[in-house]
């Protein structure tokens, strides 16, 4: 053959496989997902055809899951991951920790994530417990467990013992022992979040993560602040004020601080202050922050 | 051992020369570089991936090694008709077996250790780049992982030598020795689990679990070697262990060496 008409062929092949690829990739994405798509092998399976690369194929699991996450970043609805994800992306931590159960990376990216992101709060809290059995000389894995049963389940016992077991551990700030004890004042939820979310933010690196939890504590303080003015108020006239300027015009406090996810505080019937950003603070609203009415939960919501 | 050390030697000269083994070394290299890529996506443990990939890297090369340079190098006399030559000289059948395997075992340690030193400097480079994410770090399990991933290939090779002595071509060497590579590397995981099926809901007849526990016994158990976990996490190992399983390397090498020179010294050639 002559060397034009090599160059020519050699040129509409590389032309066509580009075409191809990018109409494959394209096509692929409209391929259904399911669930029945997203069944994850048992780990006890996948140490037998890893040979002797566990640790590499955990680590490859845990990317596979990280990666599927930010994908879904692309997308424009409100609940961005639905639930079936959040239970296959549970699912893919789970067997890369089983691969490897002292790999840090799956178990502190599905606590950031399976909790606020997708409710599994049960889910995230078997992860924490099984990090925390294997890398014994952690205190952030059983004190995010305490977060996490304070926080989110309401379970102010069982986060004072995992807060315990966080302040036996090596290098453990000394202040997470005092922590457990506070724990045990249930009526002062918001003052005890706000110092969880100050150890939390202590531990984060990523600047993206720090954003949002700088954001997060802002908003608990100013409940905070609030909360107190309220008691305040209460206890010079006798009731709970009707709305939040009442607390300015009545020279209890000067300014109301601002909300940092651009809500705005109110004040219910009850007395008790809240932000019209609440979704912010308890992921997609699925789980009642009072620990107290936990039967006020709308039916089929929880995904526990 | 003045007869051992020649055909050691040569062995050793001929396995250098083949050019498979720049081929692996290349791949090697290219494993290691990618490990600076790979383990910057990861958010708090980049040393413990580093590791993983490094030794994932070292011990695979490792693997290729014997399967492609070491079972040709057993079979190229037999091949190429040459180990006629050989025979004719005053070595014995046994010598010959065991010079070769000797001079195997000194091409797989000396490339592991240029493979090692490869694999420490790609680990070493990514915790100058990211100190703070190398908190649990240990350069001696680092070094003992190698080693048991040098053992294991010396190991392998000598189950091919012994696959080699009875087999009439070097390709049935190769799928036997890959076998007892997938089934020394997963056995302890499918005793493991066919002794407790319940686990992932599975049932196992009585029959299953005997075959596997003898099974247990007859191949090598590779997997005792293989501490790349330890090695990343730096995990405290007892000296029992290493002591024991370093016995149970040489130990198993020896059976196979010998079952080799036994079965090739009645071997007959056409």
């Amino acid at each position: 053959m002559r060397k034009p008409v090599l160059i020519i062929l050699c040129g509409i092949f590389v032309a066509v496989h580009i075409i191809a690829l990018g109409k494959i990739t394209e096509e692929s994405k409209k391929l259904p997902k399911d669930e029945d798509s997203a069944y994850v092998m048992p780990g006890s399976i996948l140490r037998i055809t890893a040979l002797d690369f566990d640790g590499l194929a955990s680590d490859f699991l845990f990317l596979k899951a990280l990666v599927y996450l930010g994908s879904t970043y692309e997308r424009k609805e409100e609940f961005r991951v639905e639930a079936w994800e959040w239970k296959w992306i549970y699912h893919v931590l789970d067997t890369s920790t089983s691969l490897d159960p002292y790999f840090l990376d799956p178990y502190y990216f599905g606590n950031a994530n399976l909790t606020w992101g997708g409710g599994l709060i049960k889910e995230a809290n078997a992860l924490m417990g099984k990090g925390s059995r294997y890398r014994s000389w952690d205190y952030l894995l059983p004190f995010y467990m305490g977060f996490n049963e304070f926080y989110f389940l309401g379970d102010n016992e069982k986060a004072s013992e995992s807060l315990m077991e966080a302040s036996r551990r090596p290098d453990a700030s000394p202040l997470y022992a005092s922590l457990a004890v506070k724990l045990a004042y249930k009526e002062r939820r918001t003052e005890n979040a706000i110092a969880f979310q100050e150890y939390i933010l202590e531990h984060t690196k990523e600047p993206e993560l720090r954003k949002e939890y700088e954001a997060r504590l802002n908003a608990l303080r100013g409940l905070g602040y609030l909360e107190k003015a309220v008691v305040k108020y209460k206890g010079r006239f006798g009731r709970y004020p009707r709305k939040i300027d009442d607390l300015i015009t009545k020279h209890i406090i000067d300014k109301v601080p601002a909300e940092p996810y651009g809500g705005s505080y109110y004040i219910t019937s009850l007395g008790q202050v809240k932000t019209t950003s609440e979704s912010k603070l308890m992921p997609y609203q699925r789980l009642n922050l009072l620990p107290s009415s936990p039967s006020m939960l709308p039916p089929g919501q929880m995904s526990l | 051992m003045t007869t051992l050390w020649p055909i050691a030697l040569i062995t050793f000269k001929e396995g250098i020369r083949n050019r498979a083994l720049y081929g692996i070394t290349l791949l090697a290299l290219l494993l290691l570089i990618a490990n600076f890529l790979i383990s910057g996506l990861f958010m708090q443990e980049i040393g413990k991936v580093a590791v993983d990939i490094a030794l994932s890297a070292v011990s695979l090369s490792g693997l290729l090694l014997v399967l492609f340079v070491g079972i040709n190098l057993m079979e190229k006399d037999l091949d190429k008709k040459t180990i006629y030559m050989v025979l004719s000289r005053p070595i014995s059948r046994s010598q010959y077996i065991v010079g070769k395997f000797l001079g195997m075992a000194l091409l797989i340690i000396i490339t592991m250790v240029f493979l090692s030193m490869c694999a420490m400097l790609s680990i070493q480079l990514i915790k100058m780049a990211y100190p703070t994410y190398f908190q649990r770090f240990s350069w001696p399990m680092v070094l003992l992982a190698l080693s048991f991933s040098t053992l294991t290939m010396i190991l392998l090779s000598a189950l091919a030598f012994l696959f080699a002595s009875f087999t009439s071509t070097s390709f049935i060497t190769l799928v036997l020795t890959v076998i007892a590579y997938i089934i020394g590397q997963s056995l302890s995981d499918v005793k493991a689990l066919v002794e407790a099926p319940q686990v992932v809901g599975i049932q196992v007849s009585a029959i299953t679990v005997k075959l596997v526990q003898i099974a247990y016994y007859l191949f090598p158990n590779l997997s005792i070697f293989d501490i790349k976990t330890h090695a990343a996490h730096a995990l405290p190992l007892s000296l029992s262990y290493i002591f024991w399983t370093v016995i149970y390397g040489l130990v198993y090498t020896a059976l196979a060496v010998t079952g080799a020179a036994v079965i090739f010294r009645r071997r007959e050639f056409p």
